[in-house]
């Protein structure tokens, strides 16, 4: 099958979708109710969309398409209020977070679909690992060539998006010691990683074309990268956040990924290479490993500094940006949370010292119904 | 012995709950089997006996389930029925006497359980679910003792049986659910109606009670309905001062200790609950509801409370084999039938007829209505057992109780398979591609 047309969509839009854990009030563990969950919310009101994912403890909700942080926050607490009451009447709950913190991988249940079977059949057991919550950012772009150009010149900000996203500290009952340890069962899969260095649509295409040759891939969706463009939907589409513990924090990412987006294409501060990806998984390591706290190798000036600095040198560079999208306030949450701390922070501090996960998971849970102000 | 004795109804009403207390007079049934090998194992020392058929039971238990995949629950029950007086009469019924405290305990730990499995709230999160659970009960009791009633039976008998037939066995569904650890919405509902529908047997055999007095010439109603009331009340605040009680000691203990604590708990309120001639079942039902929504995590109920309850629910299954009765089942077919059936249709039919308010599909609700149909003496043991039975109160009509106690067994036994039928092969809530 040949590679689709770019569709045109207007550049700048977002959308946001978002994969939530589905938790049994009893234990708190994952519970396989997604079929349930969405037969309550068939008939909800919004534009938003809710949608199976891998694993029956998983759903995905995506929003429409949006220009400005305050209807996309609109439309993300509606879609959770919505969701949360739903859940109740069902006796689960919902939370946020990259991973569950002790689930066991072996008891996870294929969602029926063709799609799910087809990728538990080739993948085996890394298809029930894969129940890992992500939250995907799309921004429209006007044609195919624009998309790749940004695809590139977005790789170096893509630490930034792991290290304030992060959100998965536990997996399987421990403390990984990463911040972000969804990304590890995300690179298992042998399409993962980096988008190929091409530029143009048609570069791509050609690529595109080999790749079905050789039988490895079958459409766009066999590829995990980090980054990549979905032509049917004329987006591209960043893959590394993990899901974060409320929706007013996935807003904010959304926003500040759009402002880092009209600044690369208004300013064109750098034109992106093939050696920007020398350093590019060293980078990716250090954010999901560390967090905030990690190092970044400037893949141009081949220095080396702290991650927190250069989310705050950005957050300054695209701030008339953000200002212009009316999305000021999404990157003033961002700018806090650098001080206090990302989600996998907050979800150490929860555990303390002796704290059962069970505990923590049901905090996490709280916290997305309620997303109170000060916990932000 | 003819061939169905009607002269103790209301002993074997009673007996065939573990924790019977009126175990006498039952020695002879069935008794007339006379093999020599088997001879050697009836005059064997009923303890050692009782240990004996929990390993045949433990045994059975594996091969029932690796021939035929159903829950070992049904293996233990079937060796205990096959000991019984219903065919090799290996045991009899005073026998168990000398476990009758451990029987007892069995049961209190299980119904602990279930109460702490409960979230009340959910009830006010979901009001059709809660309309569906109480009606789910009312349809059940009055199905049975309409259709009793159509077949002759006078009204207050047949009310007793309806309120009888209202109850899912708690202790059937706790002992297979820890066993095929389901999980979903089915598994979650299973539990909430059990426990409603218990408590509505409960409160039904209670308002029977009252009522009967009300009919029968020169009784005074009051004494029973004050006594009916504070039997309610007083479960009701037993059990939360056990829940109480529990939150405030746990924080002084740790780790295992806490088992031990909920163990000695679940002891110190049956007792008590018996002593002072309330419903045990109400109390530790509360108590494990009042425990889990005061401590939350800090309650860590294990199945079963680990794996000396695991062996106690063993010797209760085997028991509960033990009790079985069938005498008289071909003379008394039609009631039984009748009874079954219309408890059958009763629980499917109300809970297909509210799925989607209450939001469930329609596969899960056939599925969690076959899951409803495993019986339960126990509300008759947690009532007219402990509250006693006055004398002057008018018997029920005996051949429906023979009916009665013969639909209760088969429906006991049968449990397992009506479990595993509805949450496995209907609502699909087992992990089958998970090895245990």
């Amino acid at each position: 099958m040949p590679l689709q047309d770019f569709t045109t969509s207007e550049s700048l839009t977002i959308g946001v979708e978002l994969e939530l854990q589905l938790i049994s009030t009893h234990d708190h563990d994952l519970i396989p109710q997604a079929q349930d969950l969405l037969r309550e919310t068939a008939r909800h009101t919004g534009a938003w969309d809710i949608k199976p994912e891998i694993t029956r403890s998983m759903i995905e909700i995506g929003t429409s398409i949006q220009r400005e942080h305050t209807p996309l926050v609109a439309e993300l607490r509606d879609m959770r209020d919505q969701l949360v009451r739903a859940a109740r009447r069902l006796n689960i709950e919902i939370a946020g977070g990259g991973t569950h913190a002790f689930q066991h991988w072996s008891e996870q249940q294929i969602y029926p679909g063709e799609r799910f079977h087809y990728i538990s059949d080739l993948y085996g057991y890394l298809a029930k690992q894969f129940t890992v919550f992500g939250q995907h950012v799309h921004v429209g772009c006007p044609n195919g060539d624009d998309a790749l150009w940004l695809l590139h010149a977005l790789s170096r900000f893509v630490p930034h998006f792991i290290a304030l996203s992060a959100s998965s500290p536990f997996v399987q009952g421990q403390d990984t010691g990463f911040d972000s340890a969804r990304l590890n069962s995300v690179f298992a899969f042998p399409l993962s990683g980096r988008a190929p260095f091409v530029r143009s649509w048609d570069e791509f295409g050609a690529y595109f074309d080999k790749m079905t040759a050789t039988g490895v891939v079958q459409s766009m969706k066999d590829f995990y990268w980090d980054i990549r463009p979905k032509p049917e939907y004329g987006t591209i589409e960043l893959r590394v956040c993990d899901t974060p513990l409320t929706v007013e924090k996935a807003a904010a990412l959304a926003c500040y990924l759009q402002a880092i987006c009209r600044y690369l294409i208004e300013e064109r501060p750098f034109e992106p290479v093939e050696d920007d990806y020398l350093v590019y998984t060293y980078n990716r390591f250090q954010a999901c490993r560390f967090g905030l706290q990690g190092d970044i190798v400037n893949p141009q000036t081949k220095v080396r500094g702290k991650l927190r600095d250069d989310i705050v040198r950005t957050l300054a560079r695209v701030e008339t940006h953000a200002v212009d999208l009316k999305s000021w306030e999404a990157c003033q949450l961002l700018r806090e949370s650098l001080g206090e701390g990302n989600d996998a922070q907050w979800l150490r501090r929860q555990r303390g010292l002796d704290v059962p996960l069970s505990e923590v998971v049901e905090a996490a849970a709280r916290r997305w119904t309620q997303s109170p102000p000060a916990a932000r | 012995m003819s061939k169905f004795d009607m002269s103790f109804p209301l002993d074997r009403l009673a007996v065939d709950m573990p924790g019977g207390v009126s175990l006498e007079n039952l020695a002879m049934l069935g008794s007339e089997l006379a093999l020599w090998p088997i001879e050697a194992l009836r005059s064997a020392d009923p303890i050692m006996g009782l240990a004996v058929l929990m390993i045949v039971a433990l045994l059975a238990g594996e091969a029932v389930h690796r021939v035929t995949r159903l829950p070992r629950a049904l293996g233990a029950m079937l060796v205990g029925a096959l000991a019984s007086p219903l065919a090799l009469s290996l045991m009899v019924r005073t026998e168990l006497d000398s476990w009758k405290p451990l029987l007892d305990l069995a049961v209190g730990l299980l119904v602990f359980e279930l109460g702490s499995r409960i979230r009340p709230r959910w009830l006010l999160d979901n009001p059709w679910l809660a309309v569906k659970c109480l009606a789910e009960a009312l349809a059940t009791g009055l199905a049975v003792t309409g259709v009793l009633v159509w077949m002759g039976v006078s009204l207050s008998s047949a009310g007793l049986a309806g309120a009888v037939a209202m109850a899912s066995s708690p202790v059937i569904a706790m002992a297979v659910l820890n066993e095929l650890r389901p999980r979903g919405q089915v598994s979650e509902r299973l539990l909430m109606m059990t426990a409603v529908n218990t408590v509505c047997a409960v409160l039904a055999l209670t308002a029977w009670r009252v009522l009967v007095t009300l009919d029968s010439d020169g009784f005074d109603w009051q004494p029973a309905l004050a006594g009916a009331l504070y039997a309610l009340c007083g479960s009701y605040l037993l059990g939360a001062l056990a829940g109480l009680l529990l939150e405030r000691l746990s924080r002084q203990i740790q780790g295992s200790g806490l088992a031990a604590l909920q163990l000695a708990l679940v002891v110190l309120a049956a007792m008590l609950a018996a002593q002072f001639t309330m419903s045990p079942l109400l109390a530790l039902l509360i108590a494990g509801m009042v425990a889990r929504a005061r401590m939350g995590h800090r309650l860590q109920v294990e199945p079963q409370l680990g794996s000396g309850g695991a062996a106690l629910t063993l010797l209760l299954l085997v028991t509960l084999g033990l009790l079985s009765t069938l005498e008289g089942l071909f003379d008394l077919l039609p009631m039984v039938a009748a009874i079954i059936g219309a408890r059958l249709l009763a629980k499917v039919g109300t809970v297909l007829l509210l799925a989607r308010p209450s939001g469930l599909g329609w596969r899960q609700s056939l599925g969690l209505g076959l899951a409803l149909q495993p019986a339960s003496g126990l509300s008759v043991l947690l009532t007219s057992n402990t509250l006693g039975w006055p004398s002057s109160l008018p018997l029920p009509d005996s051949t429906l109780l023979q009916a009665l106690l013969i639909a209760l067994t088969l429906m006991q036994l049968s449990g397992p398979v009506w479990l595993q039928l509805g949450l496995s092969t209907v609502a699909q809530e087992t992990c089958r591609n998970t090895p245990r």
